[in-house]
């Protein structure tokens, strides 16, 4: 689902050019404004445009605080006093935010020309470089309770353009201290995050593995002819790459491999070799074999659930890169270096993973889908699929939203596509605040059976006007789905709705290109149906629910529903 | 002096920069008689600005010594250097290399 993206920017120096970046070439087709510079605190005061904009708030230190502008010109500066300034500066940034979408505040930074005291610059007390720290850190902590502010991590910025990144001669001429290689930086992680906050990350990396995971053709050398690790500068390339993409799994990246190999020397390897830093069990799933690789990347993704907008593919060769970049629209594929010395750097450098969440269950999602598929090979082995679902032991956990679940409740929002009857795209705000109506209702689902706890994987959205309770909300993790966890919402939906004096549940599917798993499940599940896409229920049956799951009710659907 | 061909490729590459600040209908041709400063030109005065100070940048780069393009009296000339790209080739082209 697109979105008309609005953004607005507020600066004490001349941001045009910034805002040219981001609407004509890393947000195309946003509207974007930007307010008279200079005038940063009054911009603030007098609000948002709307809560579906995005405000970007950069401001340079001396300007926020004179404090900071005393110390610049090596006058004494109380580094309190300076953080006194930030924090009214971070009260009216929270206020705003209050009233936008998000905020995005990138952090202060200096020139890379100022050289301050000198080898006193980081000194307690004295440095210039230490005060702006402070100042850093200061405004982070001071923002931390607003959720949806962001701040940006400008000094990367500068790290990227080096010292071409100020333009002193810009300043005189335009009133912009940054060069156009700097802010296209700014504009492409400002474009990241608006993504990430669209649900829109990748969460999936495709990899070949001869010459990108190992140094070598494993089919030619076997696994012990392989560089990997041990005294080779390539091969402790590889090894590294190896461990940057791990580190990325502990971020909620999942890895999967699509290699042409015979599969059981590539699987030999990946066991046997004793430098590999990446085992069976980080791989959500493969395809080993001779086959085309769009084709096995398009198998891939059906089988892990995630479409291919949510994936990266790399792969050291041209070829193939382009061949699966032209035949499975939406995945990217980065340029790759032949060099495997720049392997780490490439993969670091990709933007695609940003995300304003870092839950739990993203911590755990590998182990999860190690779960997955030992969950999958039982029924590989089983007669029956009521036999198997019985055997699960699956435990469904319902609670109501929280500050405590509401990072990973959003994220759920904006990242679920298949068992998503409205594919209602909130932020953290956005959602809370529609929780928080007297006539709303929002019940979260945890699942976890014999094989693991999968988290919180389910959310139901629900409506009261009277008799009638809408079903607004209903989406379900695609790790979950088919575990008879979908027909136990609808059970805690109808309880609800009665509990609450409903006595009809109406449901309307919207259709998105993802979500017809969403609409076969609702014809199958027993509500009748009122049309192609509206569903309904007489609460005063209640919907039965499987009753092999155990219901764990911290939220009440069921103890005050389900007579 | 410059090799022409060196010239047009610097001003090309400071043409990519500033595209990107542009509208797609808007976005300047790399063909000598595309206008750069002048009522029919796609630049307003920071995108002239955020060329010129690109292409200082990039031929600075590419001869190894600082270089001076951001004149405002030759920016405003109604036959200055800056009236297309093929006039500013040639005139990048003239400037001496050391």
């Amino acid at each position: 689902m697109s979105h008309q993206e609005r953004l607005h920017f507020i600066a004490d120096f001349n941001v045009e050019t910034l805002a040219r970046y981001v609407a004509h070439t890393a947000v195309p087709g946003a509207e974007v404004t930007s307010a008279p510079f200079g005038q940063v605190m009054q911009t603030l005061a007098s609000g948002s445009p709307g809560d579906d904009w995005t405000t970007v708030v950069w401001t340079q230190p001396e300007s926020v605080a004179a404090t900071f502008a005393r110390a610049v010109r090596f006058e004494d500066a109380d580094g309190d006093a300076a953080v006194d300034e930030v924090k009214r500066f971070a009260e009216a940034v929270g206020r705003y935010a209050a009233g936008a979408r998000a905020v995005f505040v990138p952090t202060w930074t200096l020139p890379p020309w100022h050289r301050g005291y000198g080898m006193l610059d980081f000194k307690p007390g004295t440095g210039i470089a230490h005060l702006l720290a402070r100042m850093n850190l200061a405004l982070a902590d001071a923002l931390a309770s607003h959720a949806n502010v962001f701040l940006l991590n400008a000094a990367r910025w500068i790290d990227a353009v080096g010292s071409r990144g100020w333009s002193e001669k810009l300043w005189y001429a335009t009133k912009s201290p940054f060069s156009p290689a700097l802010l296209e930086q700014a504009a492409w992680d400002i474009a990241a995050a608006i993504a990430g906050l669209r649900g829109r990350s990748r969460r999936l990396i495709i990899l070949d593995l001869d010459d990108l995971l190992w140094g070598g053709i494993v089919g030619e050398v076997g696994w012990q002819g392989l560089n990997l690790g041990g005294h080779d500068h390539a091969g402790e390339a590889y090894a590294d790459f190896q461990r940057a993409l791990k580190a990325l799994t502990r971020r909620g990246i999942q890895l999967a491999i699509v290699s042409k190999n015979e599969e059981a020397t590539a699987l030999d390897a990946i066991d046997r070799h004793p430098e590999m830093q990446l085992r069976r069990a980080d791989f959500a799933g493969w395809r080993i074999n001779w086959n085309d690789k769009a084709q096995n990347v398009a198998e891939l993704l059906a089988e892990i659930g995630l479409g291919a907008e949510s994936a990266v593919f790399i792969d050291d060769s041209a070829i193939e890169r382009a061949r699966v970049e032209g035949a499975v629209p939406g995945i990217l594929v980065p340029e790759w270096p032949a060099d495997p010395t720049r392997f780490r750097e490439t993969l670091a450098s990709l933007r695609c993973f940003d995300s304003p969440f870092l839950t739990t269950e993203d911590r755990a999602r590998t182990a999860m889908y190690a779960a997955d598929r030992e969950r999958r090979a039982t029924f590989a082995a089983g007669s029956d699929l009521q036999s198997w679902l019985a055997s699960l032991d699956v435990t469904i956990t319902v609670e109501p939203l929280t500050d405590a679940n509401l990072d990973r409740a959003a994220q759920l929002f904006n990242k679920t596509n298949q068992m998503n009857m409205a594919t209602r795209r909130l932020s953290q705000s956005e959602l809370m605040a529609w929780a928080s109506a007297p006539n709303h209702a929002v019940l979260t689902i945890r699942v976890a059976d014999r094989f693991g706890d999968s988290g919180l994987t389910g959310i139901i959205g629900l409506a009261f006007d009277g008799a009638r309770a809408q079903l607004v909300d209903f989406l379900l993790s695609c790790r979950v789905m088919g575990r008879s966890v979908e027909d136990t919402m609808l059970h805690l939906a109808v309880a609800q709705s009665r509990a609450r004096g409903a006595t009809e549940l109406v449901a309307e599917f919207k259709p998105t290109a993802r979500n017809s798993p969403c609409l076969d499940f609702l014809r199958r599940s027993g509500l009748r149906a009122a049309g192609d896409t509206l569903f309904t229920w007489d609460t005063a049956q209640p919907f039965e629910r499987p009753r092999w799951i155990t219901l764990r009710d911290h939220a009440g659907a069921v103890t005050a529903g389900d007579r | 002096m410059m090799d022409p061909e060196h010239a047009a490729r610097l001003i090309h590459a400071a043409i990519d920069v500033v595209n990107q600040q542009l509208p797609a209908a808007r976005r300047l041709n790399k063909s000598p008689d595309t206008v750069i400063v002048g009522p029919s030109g796609s630049l307003d005065s920071l995108g002239i600005v955020n060329f010129v100070i690109t292409l200082e940048e990039k031929t600075s780069e590419a001869i190894g010594r600082p270089v001076q393009l951001l004149d405002e009296t030759a920016l405003i000339e109604a036959n200055g250097p800056f009236r297309t790209i093929g006039t500013l080739t040639t005139y990048l082209a003239g400037m001496p290399l050391s």
